[in-house]
Formats: structure tokens, sequence, C-alpha cells
């Protein structure tokens, strides 16, 4: 389930963060540009702002990276389709189809026809003068024939020598065009590589500049719903950035990504103060047909942020049913994971699981 | 087995008058079969045609009936040989259009391709930017020196890739040049499988001329052979 939901998630990732287009993932970088503006000048001064900056700055090279590999790879599939042509042996007549013996039995018909004339060449007989011309008529035809089946030959050997040429500079384009394939596959693949390393200089990074600004022993994480003043980081606590959880998030109106009840909308509140998150879930989910069920969930949840990427916290639902909620970081920075579950209520949802967006 | 023979069996059923336009449904083999068993059926009542006409009175019926037989046999022969070839032009230009669209289409990809070289450039200048700026940063803080040095990495990774980016463009390039020589030669060969065509059909006409010459002097060879029979008959009356 986890790996498969990974998948799941990466896929959604890829849907949600990107239209595929050169100016799309242009765009992306141009915002990620702006996003980590003089960083790593402020850097060698800086405190939390700069901390947040990278936070920022990674989500958005994550958001570059996705929306350029998801372009570069349509690419690489549309090119593959239309280079398939190069791959198929192009199409030739049969030589086959021009077999001797027409020549052959042409040019025999001929002969005889030619010595019959000559035999009948002297006859002063009316009949076999008349017959003589009928076979003379016969040898223009097949000397005519004979003619033409010379220029079919000439033909299919011009088509021969045609398809071999073509056959020789087809191979040696698709060959050209599969280097081109595989330069690109590699290139591809070292982009997948330089997403994952800028996203791990990024939290290097903030935690360099936390590191120069922290007191000798951070006691508790200090946060605010703001993104763009994001809480200092303490190794301690969660190993992803807070701004992964808090703020407002959306289950977004289409492709959206559920297991269980299908929900219809969702808006879902995060704060977090003093190492403890608290927040708000409002759910609407689709009522299968004949179902009496509730279709609404309302429910408050609160606890200490803990050192684990998935945050698990208590909740309480608004008609007093206890659960718990589970928070888990997407694969992009604007996603999360949420899973709950409630005590048995009859005629109510008791767990859902769904992925958000955030606001 | 069966299959085949049915396959076979229909398409030299329809390949006689017409060939679907769509060249894609074409089965060429099944038209190429045909039209070597039409060439064949041809061949063997051909060769012997003026043999078996030599052991037969002028006016037997059955002489007539020998060249028209042949003369059918050859119609049937090169029918399907035209059928084939017709298919065979079809799906050769279907290809040709084919490629054509396929440069241009490349065309406009090696121009992206460009672009993406210079966007790797942007990057590269880009990250030079960041690690100059951190390098006088961890001037300051020491404890930059780890986001520096995968800082450095990941510059180092950028160029790398900027460098294979430089010759990929340059293999996109002479990819691009190599289809561009593809596509005069598709058409030769469409121009040559079109005169194939042509000298097929006029062949076709030939020999349809000569059996009409064949059928018309085993009319003079009767004509000739009655006459002299009815001259004595004549001479009676």
């Amino acid at each position: 389930m986890k790996y498969s939901r990974f998948l799941v998630l990466v896929c959604c990732a890829a849907g949600l963060i990107g239209q595929t287009g050169r100016d799309a993932y242009r765009e992306a970088y141009d915002v990620w540009q702006q996003t980590q503006a003089n960083l790593e000048r402020d850097a060698g001064t800086g405190a939390a702002p700069q901390v947040a900056q990278a936070d920022r700055a990674a989500a958005a090279v994550m958001a570059f990276e996705a929306t350029r590999l998801a372009y570069l790879k349509s690419s690489a599939e549309n090119a593959a389709q239309r280079r398939r042509i190069l791959q198929t042996t192009t199409t030739r007549s049969s030589p086959d189809l021009m077999p001797p013996a027409v020549a052959n039995l042409a040019s025999a018909e001929l002969k005889t026809v030619t010595r019959a004339i000559a035999k009948f060449a002297a006859d002063k007989d009316r009949g076999i003068q008349q017959l003589r011309q009928s076979m003379e008529r016969e040898r223009a035809a097949l000397a005519a024939l004979t003619d033409t089946i010379r220029d079919r030959q000439k033909a299919v050997e011009a088509t021969s020598a045609a398809s071999v040429t073509l056959e020789q500079a087809r191979a040696k384009t698709a060959a050209a065009f599969a280097e081109q394939t595989s330069q690109f596959s590699q290139t591809v693949a070292q982009m997948d590589v330089e997403g994952a390393a800028w996203t791990a200089y990024y939290g290097k990074l903030a935690d360099a500049i936390q590191i120069a600004n922290a007191p000798v022993a951070a006691p508790v994480v200090n946060t605010s719903t703001n993104v763009t003043t994001a809480a200092p980081r303490n190794a301690s606590v969660s190993p992803v950035p807070l701004v992964r959880y808090l703020g407002t998030w959306t289950y977004p109106a289409v492709n959206g990504i559920f297991h269980g009840p299908q929900p219809e909308s969702v808006a879902l509140e995060v704060q977090a103060q003093n190492g403890l998150a608290n927040g708000t879930i409002e759910a609407r989910f689709k009522r299968p047909t004949g179902s009496l069920d509730d279709p609404v969930v309302r429910f408050k949840f609160a606890g200490d942020i803990a050192a684990t990427p998935t945050q698990k916290f208590t909740l309480m639902t608004s008609d007093g049913a206890a659960g718990v909620v589970e928070l888990i970081p997407g694969p992009a920075f604007n996603l999360l994971e949420v899973n709950f579950q409630t005590d048995p209520r009859a005629n109510k949802i008791r767990s859902g699981n769904f992925i958000l967006v955030k606001k | 087995m069966k299959c085949a023979l049915g396959v076979l069996l229909c398409a030299a059923a329809f390949g006689q008058d017409a060939v679907p336009s769509n060249s894609a449904t074409v089965d060429l083999a099944a038209l190429e079969l045909t039209a070597q068993k039409r060439s064949l059926e041809w061949e063997a009542l051909a060769k012997d045609m003026n043999d078996r006409m030599a052991r037969m009175l002028p006016c037997d019926p059955r002489a007539l009936a020998a060249v028209a037989e042949v003369s059918r046999a050859s119609e049937a022969r090169l029918a399907a040989l035209s059928d084939y070839l017709r298919a065979v032009s079809a799906k050769a230009f279907a290809e040709t259009a084919e490629v054509r669209n396929l440069l241009v289409a490349e065309e406009r990809q090696a121009v992206e391709t460009r672009l993406q070289r210079a966007d790797a450039g942007q990057e590269q200048t880009a990250v030079d930017i960041q690690s100059d700026a951190l390098a006088q940063s961890v001037k300051r803080r020491a404890s930059l020196e780890v986001p520096e040095k995968l800082l450095a990495q990941i510059a180092a990774t950028i160029h790398q890739r900027a460098a294979a980016m430089e010759q990929q463009t340059g293999s996109a390039e002479a990819a691009v040049a190599l289809l561009r020589d593809l596509v005069p030669k598709f058409e030769a060969r469409d121009a040559a499988v079109r005169e194939e065509f042509a000298a097929a059909e006029s062949e076709r006409a030939r020999w349809n001329g000569y059996y009409a010459a064949r059928k018309s002097r085993a009319q003079i060879e009767c004509t000739i052979t009655q006459i002299g029979a009815s001259q004595p008959k004549g001479g009676k009356q």
C-alpha cells in the first residue's frame, strides 16, 4: 500500500504541478529564480527569513524540475512515436513479379512468327498473303511487346536500386535518431538527480543558517502559519519543514486522489505553536447510492509535533467521536496526504484518505 | 494454413477490380502471392499454346478457345500485378508523406533542443552566481561549508549536462540533416514505383494487343481454309 500510494502520489504530483510545455517549465524556472534571489548572498548574515526562503526555494525547484521532466518525458514519448517510421523497412515492389519467363516467351513467339513470315514470303497465293499479313501484324505486336517488357525490366531494376539506396539511408538515419534518443535519456536521468540534489542543498543551507542562529539548546519549535516566515528548524522535532503541514489545504476540484470514501470537498487548517500543532477539517463526501450516511465530517485535532515525517494527532468530531488523523507530506511541497479514522457511529463516515493541495 | 488460404482467396477475389484506397489496410503480401499465382497460371497455359494449336485443324473451335483462355489468364496476371503495384505505390506514397511530416517535426524539435541548450547555459550562469555568492557567505559563516560543497557538486553536474546538451544539439542537427537527405530518397523510390506501375500498364496493353493479333491470325487461318474448301462446292453449282 505504501509503495503503490507513493507511486500514485508521484503521478498525482506530476499532474497537479505541471502542464507539459516549455513555457510552463520556463515559468516554473523563473519562479524558482525569483524565490531564491540573493539567498546565498544573504545566507552569510541571514536568519529565519532566509530559512523560510530556502524552504520556498526547495519547493520551487521541485516544481520546476517536475514540470521540466514531465515536459521532456512527454516530448520524448512523442518523438519515439513519430520516429517509428524510421524503424520500419521501407516498402518496395517485388522483383519476383518480373520472371525471365515473360521475356523468353515473347521472344520465342517473335522468332516463331518471324520464321513463318519468311517461309511464306515468296508465296503469291492470296490466302497465304492474307495469313502472312496477319502474321506481320502479330510480329509488330510482339516486337512492341518485347520493347515494353524490356522497359519494365529496366523500371523494376530502377525500383530495386532506389529501394536499396533508400533502405541504406533509412537505416543510417534511424541509427542517428536512436543515438540522439539515448543521449536525451541520459540527460533526463541527470535532471532527475539534479532535482534531488537541489532539494538536499536547500535543506542543508537552511540547516546551516539555523545552526548559526540557534541558541545553544533550542528547546521547542517556534512556528507560524505564515509560510514566508517559517519557523526555526530543530533537528530533534519534525525532519520535514513545518510548512509542509501548516496552512490552509483543500481537496482539488478535479483529479483528486483518494482511497475509501470519495471526497467532494475538504478544507483543512493547521497551525502550530510551541511544538504543538492543532487544526480543523471539514469534509463533505460523495454519498454512494442508497447510503444513509451523513456525508459531512467535521473534526478538530491537536498534538505534539513528532520527529517523524508522518504527524499523528488525536481528533474529536463535532458530534463527539474520538479518533486519529495522520498528516503525511506529499511528493511535492504543495501536497499533503490526510488519513483519519474515528470511532464507529451509526450513519457516520468513520475513515477517509485523500491528498490535499495547499491553498 | 486455412486462414492464409482464405486471405489469399479473398485478396484474389477483390483484387481484380479494386484496391481499397486506404493503403494501411492492404495486405501487400497477399496481393503479391495472388500476382505470383496468376503469373504461374498464365505461364503454364501460354508456354505451349502454339504447340497445342498446331495440332488442331484451322477451324477447330478449340484453337480460338485456346487463344481466348491464354488471353484471359494473361489479363488476370497483369490485373493482379497492377493491383499489387498500385497498393505498393499507395503505401510508398503514405510512407513518404509521413517522413515529410517527420522532417517538419524534427526540424521544430531541433530548434527546441537548441533552446534547451540555451536554458542549460542560463542555469549554468545562475548556479555560478549562486556559488560565488555562497563562497563569500562561507567566509562569514563556516556552517555554510556543507551546502557550499553540495552546490559545487550541483554546479559540476549542470556544467556536465550543458556540455552533454551541446553534443546533443549537434547530434540532433546531424540527424535532421540525414532526415532531410532521406526525404528525396523516399520520393525517388516513389517515382521509381510509379514508373514501374506505368511500365506494367503498358505491357498489359501490349500483351492484349498481341493476343488480339494472335486471335486474328487464327481466324484468318480458318477463313482461308474455308475459302479453299468452299470453292469446289461453288463450282459444282
